[in-house]
């Protein structure tokens, strides 16, 4: 049997076909602003990779912030459950789950059943999550994908005075022009970002294990910086950005 | 910006300007000196006193003494206009409330923290826009509707703009929004301190009528602009240092503690030479 998960997400759109419990397709793409045509094209290339037609699906579950976008899911759970699921199935000791999106950052805690016993999400402001690094790695003109090992080189991490994205960003301009490197600029956003977590993780309360997830625990240079700050080491699934896919794909297997 | 007021000893102003301050200019406060000098036709050897105020008071070698802007501010739009009880500044950096009792400051509040609630966020998004910053007023008055949009993050509030223009919204509505996610952020912030009437609002964003209204409807009050609403910080130190060359002439002790020159400031180059 055949089961597809798709998440919607603020920054990217990421899909998941799984056979028996076991992954047959993973597919990614940039969400953009129309959500409904996104997750169309989603589906029609991770199908293709697949090899499937639409047929062949016994059930589809959306999940992520456009979910209700997804007109071809039976229908949609918060990224909260899917992302619990999803990183439960992969490490079922988890109990404290910080997934690092592009737009928030959210703590989840679980209980020994893998269920969501509490969460916080940072939906205040953008200093927290991906939307920070991506603001600043755009000022150092470096991909996104180079900002964690760049930032490992780093021997002097600039300390930021303020705690807003968007005046970061004038801080780190002038920085640049004084002659800070981008090492260390970079190395100074993921020890913010990592103080931010911290204080998630403090207002939700920590019990071990803990796991990272979403795109943001592709960053080594930001999950050096979390582990250096909570003073221990996370567990990271190998798909950290597929998680809530997976979850919602899960999901979706046990109901049909 | 950069701003010089020069008044006269009845405190009358004789001249007043603004040039730029940016990261090229912030140590070159003598040349828009020297602009406003001409302007009034007078040379700086004319001029009896100089305060400096703003967040690079610092950077200004010629002036006889620095005072925040907050205590310039209360004194420039008091003098403006005298019912003065409330002042709200919302500037490029900042957004300041200010409680203002007999024309003198007595409590104020702040934020500088959090670029949702300043000038900053307009200057982020009209980029997103596509729009030039001093047409948002104008644009703002065709609105059929304020869309709600995010105050609390100029990031978030972003998104929901790129949003809202894949669906084809009308721009004024957006503006409007954005006009409106503002105002609300900063009456939240304003209410702190008691607010009342007379309301006074300044800093560059007075300058955007659709800014104003917005304040007014969460206010539940009208609001006066100063004509000049960039200048009443530059105002309030010329006044200032009326009074104290005024006091120094009245107790016959001399008005200057130092010798200045009208110079740049040397602050930067001794940063950069390391010395």
């Amino acid at each position: 049997m055949f089961v597809m998960g798709i998440d919607i997400g603020s920054g990217t759109s990421k899909g998941v076909i799984l056979k028996d419990g076991k992954p047959v397709a993973y597919h990614l793409l940039p969400s953009g602003v129309n959500y409904k045509a996104v997750s169309e094209k989603l589906r029609e290339e991770i199908l293709a990779k697949a090899g499937l037609s639409p047929a062949d699906i016994a059930d589809t579950i959306a999940t992520g912030q456009g979910a209700g976008n997804v007109a071809f899911s039976s229908h949609d759970v918060p990224d909260i459950l899917s992302c619990a699921r999803g990183v439960a199935s992969v490490f079922p000791s988890v109990r404290t789950i910080i997934d690092v999106q592009r737009t928030f950052t959210q703590v989840i805690r679980l209980n020994a059943t893998g269920q969501v016993i509490n969460f916080i999400i940072n939906e205040k402001c953008a200093t927290g999550s991906g939307c920070f690094l991506d603001i600043i790695s755009h000022v150092l003109q470096i991909d996104l994908k180079d900002a964690g090992p760049l930032s490992l080189g780093s021997d002097n991490p600039v300390v930021f005075t303020t705690g807003c994205a968007v005046f970061g960003e004038s801080e780190a301009i002038s920085r640049v022009s004084e002659g800070a490197s981008r090492e260390d600029i970079l190395a100074g956003v993921h020890q913010a970002l990592a103080s931010k977590i911290s204080t998630l993780i403090d207002r939700v309360g920590l019990e071990m294990d803990c796991a990272m997830s979403g795109g943001g625990a592709l960053n080594v240079g930001l999950v050096d910086s979390v582990e250096k700050k909570l003073g221990f080491r996370l567990l990271a699934p190998g798909q950290p950005q597929f998680i809530n896919a997976i979850g919602a794909a899960l999901m979706a297997e046990s109901e049909a | 910006m950069t701003k010089v007021v020069i008044v006269n000893g009845d405190g009358r102003t004789l001249s007043a300007l603004m040039g730029p301050t940016g990261a090229e200019h912030r140590r070159l406060a003598n040349k828009v000196m020297t602009d406003a000098l001409a302007r009034a036709e007078l040379t700086f050897d004319e001029i009896s006193y100089v305060v400096a105020t703003g967040y690079g008071r610092i950077n200004v070698p010629f002036a006889d003494r620095q005072i925040t802007e907050l205590t310039c501010h209360a004194k420039g739009i008091a003098s403006l206009f005298p019912g003065v009880r409330t002042a709200i500044d919302i500037g490029g950096q900042d957004a300041k409330g200010l409680k203002i009792k007999n024309g003198k400051l007595v409590d104020f509040v702040m934020n500088d923290r959090c670029a949702a609630g300043t000038g900053r966020f307009l200057d982020v998004l009209v980029g997103t826009l596509g729009l030039r910053i001093d047409e948002l007023g104008e644009i703002s008055l065709q609105a059929t509707q304020r869309l709600p949009i995010s105050n609390v993050c100029t990031v978030f509030a972003q998104m929901e703009i790129m949003a809202w223009l894949s669906q084809g919204t009308p721009l004024p509505d957006i503006v409007a929004g954005l006009h409106d996610a503002i105002a609300n952020r900063v009456v939240k912030m304003v209410k702190k301190l008691k607010i009342e009437p007379e309301v006074v609002f300044t800093g560059g964003v007075a300058k955007n009528i659709g800014v104003v209204r917005a304040l007014q409807d969460h206010l539940g009050l009208s609001v006066s602009v100063p004509p000049e609403p960039l200048l009443t910080g530059a105002l309030g130190a010329a006044l200032m240092g009326r009074e104290m060359a005024l006091k120094a002439l009245a107790e016959g002790k001399p008005i200057h503690e130092k010798e200045l020159r009208l110079t740049e400031a040397t602050f930067f180059k001794t940063e950069q030479d390391g010395s």
